[in-house]
């Protein structure tokens, strides 16, 4: 059985600022790291590779060469091999142009059975690009998984949490499934798997590598362009202060929401 | 010649509209001016009547498509019956609820039409005919203003309780369509159990006791639940205490969680990062407690004390009782 995750590579914090001249993203200094979300991913098909035998976990992201950063930190936490797509042509692709060559690369792994990715991304958040290639795969998707078990030779049951709704689907697989936070808590990379994971292959696949259509790849791929980015100012109010003891303080509080009619 | 179609898809929760698709259908009236007519596309059971739910606030057209396998229909089984109403119809742009549900649907229809989609906007506009969504991004820490120039369908998903829902009049013209139903074999829903202690999320609360960081002890959530009891509201957590076993992402207000407007909050213990403030700021009534005086928490809060928020919370039950 071959599972194959799909990872993003994000700033290591959202504490990003806006440069006040230029009025671009100032991004200096920000480190790398994997996207949090994604581990829940890769501990799922951990998880599934304990428990049998002939499981291989292929990780794949999309990204400049230091995005190996991340695959490296998937094989060390079990992984088996790490496929990185880096090529000048992928560059300034948004979710769609993202999801078309993520879904042209899982074809040239071949074979791949279950296709996991995280939630969403902690720095766009779109959650868009897992039913992107599920579709662009013609694969039935379960996302925001909360649990998954394989339940026959070829097939998987998970449970998806609606906002109000607990709905149990069944899926024959080959499927693509995208997991909630809440599934697991992934593994920690202990000393042996950081060593192992040196001799693991790590690939990278450049646009030639892959059967591509020029006109879906990067920015010219991408149907939607961001014209703007600004940091939300929030609308102050006129405070009026509660003082004295916290009970002094209280007794204040109560008055005042007894005239606002909300007690 | 007929308006161009501004879309809004209906969203059922269990056997009632979810309501991002009523704030919806209300802010596309805003946004439709002349320009476009606002049409609420619905996929509903042959003895369905949701359309009912979606009347009062007065979008031109509702489009129902009836099949009674819709109810249990998979992602792609929806995006596949929205595909063919989008090439029968040709509208300029389509709106979801950012919901787990519009979340999962409007990529797998972004993909068939090979065209734009903003995920999670918190603002729409149009510049002529092309939309401008904002969309949060860096846990919305920033703002982007995204379009979708060349290509149509414009697609957007958008985050709940951003608008306001307000009942409208004018006749709504109730109409059917009819689709080829594909259904998917490889993938089936089993069985869709209501979830009761989430049924009403934070977002849905007019009522909500906030807490953060500084009021994360156990004694301080379980004061906290029974504030929100005698409210009659429910709490909604900072990001800080997502990582308790006690609440989910679920729970979250601000930074890619919910946004929300109630008619009370009551902060305790939040110092206020600019995403959280911006995820509760339309707040009708906000109050805050907080030890640090400096925190951003009080300038966007109407009441403030400085001190503990466990003895504040603890004296203000105490006058409660």
């Amino acid at each position: 059985m071959k599972i194959v995750v799909c990872l993003k590579q994000v700033p290591e914090t959202n504490d990003v600022t806006i440069d006040p001249v230029t009025h671009n993203l100032d991004r200096r200094g920000l480190a790398g790291v994997m996207n949090p979300f994604d581990k829940n991913a890769i501990e799922l098909a951990l998880n599934l590779k304990d428990s049998r035998d002939d499981v291989q976990v292929v990780l794949l992201t999309m990204g400049p060469d230091d995005y190996a950063d991340s695959l490296r930190e998937g094989m060390a936490m079990g992984a088996d091999e790490g496929v990185l797509l880096s090529d000048r042509a992928f560059a300034g692709a948004d979710t769609l142009a993202t999801g078309y060559v993520l879904a042209q690369a899982v074809k040239k792994i071949g074979d791949a059975d279950l296709i996991l990715f995280g939630r969403q991304a902690v720095d766009a958040d779109t959650g868009q690009v897992g039913p992107i290639v599920a579709e662009f795969l013609h694969q039935p998707q379960i996302t925001y998984a909360a649990n998954l078990r394989l339940s026959g030779a070829n097939e998987v049951t998970a449970e998806r949490l609606l906002e109000d709704t607990k709905q149990t689907l069944v899926a024959q697989l080959p499927a693509v499934v995208s997991v909630r936070s809440e599934l697991n808590t992934p593994r920690y990379p202990t000393p042996r798997n950081i060593q192992l994971s040196f001799n693991k292959p790590l690939t990278t696949w450049h646009h030639d590598d892959l059967d591509l259509d020029d006109s879906r790849l990067g920015q010219a791929g991408s149907p939607t362009i961001v014209t703007k980015v600004y940091a939300p100012e929030p609308v102050k109010r006129a405070l009026t202060p509660l003082t004295g003891t916290p009970s002094e303080a209280a007794s204040q509080l109560i008055t005042a929401l007894k005239q606002r009619q909300l007690i | 010649m007929s308006k161009p179609e501004l879309w809004v898809i209906a969203e059922r929760r269990l056997d009632h509209i979810e309501p991002t698709t009523q704030q919806l259908i209300t802010k596309a009236k805003g946004l439709a001016g002349d320009q476009f007519s606002v049409v609420a596309i619905l996929l509903e059971a042959t003895n369905d009547q949701l359309e009912n739910e979606l009347t009062a606030y007065g979008p031109d057209e509702i489009r129902v498509v009836r099949d009674d396998r819709f109810p249990t229909a998979t992602d792609a089984e929806h995006a596949d019956a929205l595909q063919q109403l989008v090439t029968a119809y040709q509208p300029n742009s389509i709106l979801f609820g950012a919901t787990i549900t519009g979340r999962s649907i409007a990529p797998r229809l972004q993909a068939k039409l090979q065209t734009g989609l903003t995920a999670d906007c918190l603002d729409l506009r149009f510049d002529d005919d092309t939309l401008v969504a904002t969309k949060p991004s860096y846990g919305d820490n920033i703002m982007c203003e995204i379009i979708c120039p060349d290509h149509r369908p414009q697609m957007a998903t958008v985050r709940p309780n951003t608008f306001v829902a307000a009942p409208a009049t004018g006749d709504a013209t109730v109409t059917t369509a009819t689709v080829t139903f594909h259904p998917v074999d490889r993938l089936e829903v089993k069985a869709a159990t209501p979830v009761v202690n989430t049924a009403t999320t934070v977002g849905d609360a007019s009522r909500v006791v906030a807490l953060g960081r500084g009021a994360a002890s156990s004694a301080t959530i379980d004061s906290a639940t029974k504030l929100a009891e005698k409210l009659g509201g429910r709490i909604g957590v900072s990001r800080p205490l997502t990582d308790q076993d006690r609440f989910t992402h679920d729970d979250q207000i601000g930074q890619s969680g919910n946004t929300i407007h109630p008619e009370l909050i009551l902060n305790f213990g939040i110092s206020g990062a600019v995403q959280y403030l911006v995820g509760m700021q339309d707040s009708q009534t906000i109050v805050a407690i907080n030890a640090d005086e400096n925190a951003p928490i009080f300038d966007v809060a109407d009441y403030g004390y400085v001190g503990d928020a466990q003895a504040f919370m603890t004296a203000l039950l105490a006058q409660f009782n």
